[in-house]
């Protein structure tokens, strides 16, 4: 992984949640060396659920919590406490020295700390600075408290997600963050490529919710276009059917599939023992099939419960149906084309051994991405930034941590 | 042409680029980005158009292959040139186009563009620096690579669609194609660090992208769970996948009395709930929020039932509570929010001169986002061959009568 994209560049995160530090594990993947700064204070010291030390690492609980080792694989951590002014003035001349510097603070909280991008960029005149706020720096909503499933639900998202007949939906997990946090991957390496060709710095907001939003698109459309009141569809298409999640053989064992032509219905209907139903006038064509959906589904159900999800699977996809068994997370780890694709990249972590970490969806020719290594241990980059980079004696280091604003542990 | 909030005075941070998209369906949200930061992006495409441009919504549910949101939407920003592809003088033209250009997006079947001679290998051997970003469902090569993919079974391979749904019902795939626009955003990604790779190195690259991981990518949190617990998340409604009885709750959706609202507690401060909703006995259920989900939503229905969501989100922002409404479309093009942020666009389509679609995906200070109308078929055949193929006029009307371009 040689000249990296963003080989040299050095980023300064001070983010909470999920957005933000998504966006900084993305940016260390492409060759980017990324400082967390987190407070001193800000960890429990006990982490319920961590793995055990391995033989002969100290016993950090606060260093092997999933959630914290998932969202800052690849990343440095100084631990600084920004609020004291001696703190407040390492960061300062870090940045001098930074290429990046990323946050997702309330407004309010980057006018108090005084570290908004017209201060820093009196600092540094070409410095690019990301804000990830929820809804904006302006607006009604701009002061709005809310994490991720809160925009989602303010985005349509939710209200688009579920059953017709059920309550709005949670897509899996955090979309709303996640998107976010590549989409403001994206502009600062953009941003990037701009200072090197034109010496211009910038400062860039990215709302989740306005990143969200370009997903709802066509429903907001059908509002204006239709005067139609969009609702949730379930499993349904528009324009494929039948289309839907399956039972299986055994508990909780579906199956997902996508009939995107008549042909592919007639295959269908031979393949799941029911020849005269590809015959049937009323299954004839798409708009057919969509009326009599639920008939369809029961005959599809009927047959895939006697087959287990990657029976039918394969029996589907031999017809050049799209088919896909409802993988468990533990399943799709050993599943045989994630595999092939490297999804997952095994690290090892000081202090618990080797880990999988999943990466972006991109592999190269030149293999320009990967994991850039563990999640850091707590403060293990304070050394590097004051020796190093701020060539701070070791008399003023031992002062600094004397008085809190510097910690190797959290000090909670 | 709309450059928005900011008075900018330097090109786009993509200015210059030159882009080739071939994708189809919502994979075209790739090049929507791209054309969003300035890249110039060509979009070749058939005399019948992108299939994209056969899905709706159209105005008055009447087909319009000209005019379908979706495409006003991710084709924005397009230049569109018009081959017949499947003729060999139409992909010499296309080989051609490719050959003044920077970069490549396509999203067919993994192996098409060998059968029609515009592979990778093929393109970059007298195009060395070529970057060339392929999306697909399952990749281009291993034991799925021919397998066929949908926005439904790819979340359903990717572990994403398990993760969807309440526990008592089947599981249920999020709205639209949210993981293939996803899997563009990646490509997007994947381009622009082959551009500054190729800045740095002065080397092309070839980016396989798959639908697939891109799922498993936004499942983020439970799947590093899995690998330090050994628990494997289960689908759980509007709950947060963390189960276990002592974590955060609520952070749900919930029936108030005009709709819905989500409903979310204070990690520092869960006391603030029972402020918000005085009288109700949610104290004595904090200790173990989530293992009291269900009484939980209990006491907080009988509340929420007599109040309507927005008084229900003034009520608990004013005690920084992230609460939010659900809201619907209709509503969402009324937000006052949106309006003042100036983020639904008027591109002036000359079929849609009044319709409202979402623009930028970030703002910054210095270089503009591009928002402008999608093209319509071949609009841009003409300009594209004279000015990059220097491809005269008779010469086009010949390529006509022979039906290569149109």
């Amino acid at each position: 992984m040689s000249a990296q994209a963003l080989n040299k560049i050095r980023v300064l995160e001070l983010t909470t949640a999920v957005a933000g530090p998504v966006a900084g594990c993305v940016l260390a993947d492409m060759g980017a060396e990324v400082i967390k700064i987190e407070s001193p204070g800000g960890r429990s010291l006990k982490s319920p659920g961590a793995p055990p030390p391995i033989e002969g690492a100290p016993d950090h609980p606060y260093n092997r919590t999933a959630f914290f080792n998932e969202l800052h694989r690849g990343k440095k951590l100084l631990s600084l406490d920004l609020k004291h002014e001696d703190g407040k003035n390492i960061f300062l001349q870090l940045v001098e020295n930074a290429d990046v510097v990323m946050e997702n603070f309330s407004p309010k909280i980057v006018g108090r700390l005084g570290i908004d991008y017209a201060e820093l960029k009196k600092i540094k005149n070409d410095i690019i600075c990301v804000s990830m706020p929820a809804f904006g720096k302006s607006g009604p909503y701009e002061s709005r408290a809310s994490y991720g499933p809160g925009i989602d639900a303010m985005s349509g998202l939710s209200h688009l997600t579920g059953f017709p007949d059920g309550n709005p939906g949670k897509p899996a997990q955090f979309y709303c963050d996640q998107n976010a946090g590549l989409t403001a991957a994206l502009t600062v390496m953009g941003a990037v490529r701009h200072r090197n060709r034109t010496g211009q710095g910038q400062y860039i907001e990215l709302a989740m919710l306005e990143g969200e939003m370009q997903l709802i698109a066509p429903a907001l459309m059908d509002v204006m276009m239709n005067s139609r009141s969009p609702n949730r569809t379930g499993n349904r298409h528009d324009r494929f059917a039948p289309q839907g999640v399956y039972r299986c053989k055994g508990e909780n064992e579906w199956v997902a599939i996508t009939v995107r032509t008549d042909i592919e219905w007639q295959s269908l209907a031979n393949l799941i023992g029911k020849p005269e139903i590809a015959k049937d006038n009323r299954f004839i064509d798409l708009d057919g099939r969509q009326i009599h959906h639920e008939d369809i589904d029961k005959l599809v159900e009927n047959w895939t419960q006697t087959l287990t999800p990657q029976e039918a699977e394969t029996v589907m996809q031999g017809a050049g149906i799209p088919a896909g068994a409802l993988l468990n997370l533990n399943e799709a780890f050993t599943h045989p084309q994630f595999q092939h694709r490297n999804t997952l990249v095994h690290v090892e972590h000081p202090e618990m051994g080797t880990f999988p970490h999943t990466r972006t969806a991109w592999r190269s020719k030149n293999k320009n991405e990967g994991v850039a290594g563990p999640a850091p241990t707590f403060g293990n980059a304070n050394k590097y930034v004051l020796s190093d980079l701020l060539n701070f004696s070791q008399e003023e280091q031992q002062k600094l941590k004397d008085l809190g604003i510097v910690s190797d542990a959290p000090l909670s | 042409m709309t450059e928005q909030a900011h008075e900018t005075k330097s090109p786009a941070i993509l200015e210059g680029i030159r882009v080739v998209d071939l994708t189809t369906g919502s994979f075209n949200y790739a090049g929507r980005l791209l054309a969003g930061l300035g890249a110039q992006v060509i979009k070749i495409e058939s005399t019948e158009g992108d299939p994209l441009r056969h899905w709706g919504p159209f105005r008055d549910d009447k087909k319009d292959i000209e005019a379908g949101g979706r495409h006003l939407h991710l084709d924005a920003g397009k230049r569109s040139i018009s081959i017949d592809i499947d003729s060999l003088e139409g992909q010499n033209l296309a080989r051609n186009i490719i050959g003044n250009c920077d970069v490549v997006l396509e999203s067919f079947e993994p192996g098409y563009l060998e059968t029609v001679g515009l592979s990778f290998e093929s393109l970059a051997s007298s195009h060395t620096n070529l970057i060339m970003v392929s999306m697909s469902h399952f990749g281009q090569s291993g034991p799925y690579k021919d397998y066929h993919g949908s926005e439904i079974v790819d979340v359903a391979i990717g572990g994403y669609l398990r993760l969807t749904g309440e526990p008592d019902r089947e599981p249920v795939k999020p709205y639209d194609d949210l993981v293939i626009q996803h899997t563009a955003l990646h490509a997007a990604t994947a381009a622009v660090v082959g551009i500054m790779h190729r800045d740095n190195t002065g080397e092309g690259d070839w980016f396989d992208v798959a639908a697939i991981d891109a799922a498993l990518f936004l499942i983020g949190g439970p799947t590093q769970s899995y690998f330090f617990n050994g628990r494997v998340a289960q689908r759980n409604g509007n709950r947060l996948l963390f189960t276990e009885p002592q974590y955060l709750y609520p952070s749900t959706i919930r029936p108030c009395l005009d709709g819905y609202v989500h409903a979310h507690g204070n990690n520092r401060n869960q006391d603030l709930l029972a402020v918000l909703m005085p009288d109700i006995g949610l104290e004595p259920l904090f200790d173990t929020p989530m293992g009291n989900a269900d009484k939980i939503d209990e006491l907080m229905d009988l509340w929420l039932s007599t109040r309507d969501k927005f008084e229900v989100v003034r009520l608990a922002q004013e005690l920084r509570l992230p609460f939010t409404e659900v809201l619907t479309p209709e509503e969402i093009l009324q937000d006052p929010h949106l309006e003042e942020r100036g983020f639904l666009v008027n591109l002036e389509h000359p079929l849609e001169p009044n319709l409202l679609q979402p623009g930028h995906a970030a703002l910054m200070s210095e270089t503009p986002w591009i928002n402008q109308r999608a093209p319509l078929i071949g609009e841009h055949t003409d300009e594209i061959l004279q000015t990059l193929l220097g491809i005269d006029e008779e010469e086009r009307a010949e390529l006509r009568d022979k039906g290569v371009i149109e």
